[in-house]
C-alpha cells in the first residue's frame, strides 16, 4: 500500500470512528422487542373484541390505560437495560449522548401525547389519536437522526409513512370511519407499528453484526 | 514537498489511531468502553495504550472510590496537538494523490 493509500485508508477509519463516537441508541432492543410483544398481544385482545363485536365495547379510560401501562412497562425497561449498559461500560446513565436524545425527542412526545390523549379522553377519537402516536413517535425518532444508528432513523421513517398512509385510508373511507367503534381500526394502527415494527427493529439489531477486532500490534 | 518521515509512528498505527480518534471525539473514555467500541482485546488495549501514554499522548486516571475501580483515559495537551497534525499531514498526502483541478 503506498503512503497515499495508507493516508486515505487511516482518514477513513478517523471518520467512520469519529461518527461512531457520537452515536446514541435511545432504544434498546430488548425492550424494544419486549414493548413490540406487548403491543402486539394487547392489540390482538382488542382486535379480537372489535371482531366478535363484544359489548359494551372498550371504554375511553381503559383504552388510555391499556397503552399507557404498556408505555410504562416498555420505558421503565429501557431505562433498566441503558443504565445497566452504562454500568457495563463504567459511564454515567445521565450521558452527554442520553441528555441530547431527551432534550430532541421530546418536543414530539409531548405534542403526540398531548393531542392524543386529549382525543382520546374528550373526542374518543381512539384512531385519529393512535395516527398522532405513531407520527409523532415517527417525527421524535427522526429528530435524533444526527446522533442515532441508520436502523432508529428507518424505524422513524417508517412510522411516519405508514401513520400518513394509514391516515389517508382511515380519512377517505368512511366505512371505516364511521364504524360505530373505532377499537379495531386504532388497535390495528397500533398492532401495526408500535408493535410489528417494533419486534422487527429489535430482532434486526440483536442479530446486527458486532465491530470487527483490531489488529495486535 | 512532503516530508514523509514526518509522519508520526506513534499514531500512525491503525489500533493506537482508533484509539487517538475515539480520544479525540469525546473528553473521557473508560477502559470497558474503548474496549466495547474497538472490539480490542484486554492485552491488545493495555499494550497500544502504554505505548501512548510512555508517548505522553494519554494520560490514564484510576478511580478507586466506586465499588470496583474504573480507569479512564483521555488526550493530553501534547495528544491533541500530536493527533491534530497528524490529521494535517494526512491530508497534505491525500492532496498529492487527487491534485485540484
Amino acid at each position: 500500500m503506498s503512503t497515499q493509500q495508507a493516508a486515505l485508508e487511516n482518514l477513513r477509519v478517523i471518520r467512520s470512528l469519529m461518527e461512531k463516537a457520537h452515536i446514541y441508541r435511545a432504544i434498546s432492543a430488548p425492550a424494544a422487542l419486549v414493548g413490540g410483544v406487548l403491543t402486539t398481544v394487547v392489540s390482538s385482545v382488542f382486535l379480537w373484541r372489535s371482531f366478535l363485536k363484544w359489548s359494551p365495547t372498550i371504554s375511553a379510560s381503559s383504552f388510555l390505560i391499556a397503552w399507557l401501562g404498556v408505555l410504562a412497562v416498555t420505558t421503565i425497561l429501557n431505562v433498566l437495560l441503558l443504565s445497566q449498559d452504562a454500568r457495563r461500560r463504567g459511564q454515567s446513565f445521565v450521558s452527554e449522548g442520553m441528555k441530547m436524545a431527551v432534550r430532541s425527542i421530546a418536543p414530539a412526545m409531548v405534542v403526540g401525547g398531548v393531542l392524543g390523549i386529549g382525543l382520546v379522553i374528550y373526542l374518543e377519537n381512539f384512531t385519529l389519536a393512535t395516527l398522532i402516536w405513531i407520527v409523532c413517535y415517527g417525527l421524535a425518532l427522526l429528530s435524533t437522526a444526527s446522533f442515532s444508528p441508520r436502523s432508529l432513523t428507518r424505524l422513524g421513517w417508517l412510522f411516519i409513512i405508514t401513520g400518513l398512509v394509514l391516515f389517508w385510508i382511515w380519512a377517505s373511507n368512511g366505512d371505516i370511519r364511521l364504524l360505530p367503534s373505532d377499537e379495531g381500526p386504532a388497535s390495528f394502527a397500533m398492532g401495526l407499528t408500535f408493535g410489528i415494527f417494533h419486534i422487527g427493529y429489535g430482532i434486526a439489531v440483536l442479530f446486527s453484526k458486532k465491530p470487527e477486532p483490531l489488529p495486535a500490534e | 514537498m512532503i516530508d514523509f518521515d514526518q509522519i508520526d509512528k506513534t499514531i500512525h498505527e491503525k489500533a493506537r489511531l482508533s484509539i487517538m480518534t475515539l480520544l479525540a471525539s469525546r473528553g473521557e473514555w473508560s477502559f470497558q468502553d474503548l474496549k466495547a467500541e474497538l472490539g480490542m482485546s484486554d492485552g491488545n488495549l493495555i499494550t497500544h495504550l502504554r505505548i501512548l501514554t510512555a508517548a505522553e499522548f494519554v494520560k490514564e486516571e484510576r478511580d478507586d472510590s466506586g465499588t470496583r475501580p474504573r480507569t479512564t483515559y483521555k488526550l493530553t495537551t501534547a495528544g491533541s496537538k500530536a493527533f491534530k497534525s497528524y490529521i494535517d499531514l494526512l491530508e497534505s498526502i491525500v492532496k498529492t494523490l487527487k491534485p485540484e483541478s
